[in-house]
């Protein structure tokens, strides 16, 4: 839960605005916006990588700040950048991350052995992590943000860049992990991807949560389609609907 | 192990991995240059050098070479280590993680240090076959020497967690460090300046620090031995008290 967020950097730029929401157990949680609408800054603040300016987060009920090893060791964050430590190799990169959040060892190689075959990395578990493809580094990334079994999986643009097949393989397993009992947060600029995954949204631009809800309840609220259709209505962009080009196609 | 432990132990271990992997540049190359020194000012040198206060040159110098030894390498290691995983983005792992700042801090801290006691201890061994080095007192020796790894493994934690392109690390290394190192008084006796040299030279801490590194070994010292303990044991605390609270503001490490 999320409550008047606010982070100002020394710059004076204001990234969140008096930021709310609240996200329940076991929710696939969309965030979309555009680029610098504050939605990596919001996912920083709950993981300890910014700090917020005012406010407060709590994560299964424990806050961010002051009892922030608590709340730490119940996320596991998939970052937009592919931010590997080039010294480690596949296996590796797993195994210290499993050991910054205090697993014993055994259970660190179980858990790292079962993760590399989901992600199809095993036959590359002993190579340095710069000598991985793109697709590769993304789910290494993944694998490491859910190798010490986070109740909360959070993914900044998990898909950025990716193939079609990569793709779909990742929206699989993260729908299967959730229906396991794994809360989502998923920020995204692919619209379709958020309708078809998650159970509610929320847009956010400038720092402000502008709308929430389920993709139906948005798509009616602004008297449109779908969930493309209703951040294009709110970011004032309706010019760029689909239906639009359709429309003037015709 | 408890949970706590572990964490440390990983943090820790990730550190002196790193220096571990490419041991030809962080161990190899400081000893091979610790050794150019010795057959340099040593035997070629110094056997046309008259002793200094009574001790053969290349005995004179040897303490101050393992002492230059550990202060780069610890040095050197924490500032590249942390900037490097600061420009990777790498270092976002570890803060994510339930690691408090203090852990943070002494794991970082604890990579330089460890890899300095490592090339000291290889030049000590290396040194003790050249020629006949004199360990003259222990109780000194030994805290004198982990302090001042102790102190420059929080100056690279510092200069790693200020710089912010790989030019900040080298222009401190090169032009601030080694500077002070070598006119403290590794390969000289401070006595033998002319003036104003051998006044301004007591100004430079790490005169002091090589001063009671060489009681140790020698049996010999310009200065104080009691208040030069005293006085780096205070820097050393300070400059500990200092990262730790930059750590806590997450300075430079947490937006």
């Amino acid at each position: 839960m999320i409550q008047d967020l606010v982070k100002r950097y020394p710059t004076g730029v204001e990234a969140l605005k008096g930021v709310s929401l609240e996200m329940e157990a076991g929710e696939f949680f969309g965030l979309l916006g555009p680029n610098g609408a504050g939605k990596s800054t919001l996912i920083h603040c709950t993981t300890g990588l910014a700090q917020p300016t005012s406010g407060s987060i709590q994560v299964f009920g424990h806050d961010a700040i002051t009892a922030y090893g608590e709340a730490r060791q119940s996320v596991g964050l998939a970052p937009q950048e592919l931010n590997l430590d080039w010294f480690l190799t596949v296996e590796e990169t797993l195994d210290y991350h499993a050991g910054y959040f205090g697993m014993p060892k055994q259970e660190r190689r179980e858990r790292a052995k079962e993760l590399l075959e989901t992600f199809s990395l095993t036959a590359k578990r002993d190579e340095r992590t710069r000598t991985l493809s793109g697709g590769m580094k993304r789910r290494l990334v993944l694998a490491r943000a859910l190798m010490h079994r986070p109740p909360l999986l959070i993914l900044d643009e998990p898909t950025a860049g990716v193939d079609i097949e990569l793709r779909l393989e990742l929206w699989h397993y993260v729908q299967r992990i959730n229906q396991e009992g794994t809360s989502i947060l998923l920020t995204t600029h692919y619209l379709e991807e958020a309708e078809q995954l998650c159970d509610r949204v929320a847009f956010i631009n400038e720092g402000e949560i502008v709308a929430q809800g389920s993709s139906p309840e948005l798509s009616e609220k602004y008297g449109v389609a779908n969930l493309e259709d209703a951040y294009l209505a709110l970011m004032g962009r309706k010019e760029l609907s689909r239906s639009h080009f359709e429309g003037l196609a015709s | 192990m408890t949970s706590a432990q572990i964490r440390f132990l990983t943090l820790s271990r990730r550190e002196v991995s790193r220096f571990m992997k490419i041991k030809k540049q962080t161990i190899g190359a400081p000893l091979l240059e610790t050794f150019l020194y010795i057959s340099v000012f040593g035997a070629a040198l110094g056997s046309r050098i008259d002793k200094l206060h009574g001790i053969d040159y290349v005995v004179f110098v040897i303490p101050g070479l393992i002492m230059m030894a550990w202060a780069i390498n610890a040095f050197s290691n924490n500032s590249s280590s942390i900037l490097q995983q600061k420009f990777q983005g790498a270092i976002q792992d570890q803060l994510s993680s339930p690691a408090s700042p203090l852990e943070l801090l002494v794991a970082f801290s604890l990579g330089g240090f460890m890899r300095g006691l490592l090339v000291s201890i290889l030049t000590f061994i290396a040194a003790s076959f050249l020629v006949d080095l004199p360990v003259e007192h222990i109780p000194v020796l030994i805290p004198a020497l982990f302090l001042v790894g102790w102190f420059f493994a929080q100056l690279g934690v510092l200069i790693g967690v200020r710089a912010e392109q790989f030019d900040d690390v080298a222009i401190a290394q090169t032009f601030i460090l080694q500077p002070l190192i070598f006119l403290g008084g590794v390969f000289y006796s401070a006595a033998l300046l002319p003036e104003p040299f051998e006044t301004l030279t007591k100004f430079n801490p790490v005169y002091y620090m090589i001063g009671l590194v060489r009681y140790g070994f020698l049996g010999y010292s310009e200065s104080s031995v009691p208040i030069a303990l005293l006085l780096l044991t205070i820097a050393t605390a300070a400059l500990f008290a200092n990262n730790l609270r930059l750590f806590n503001r997450g300075y430079k490490l947490r937006a």
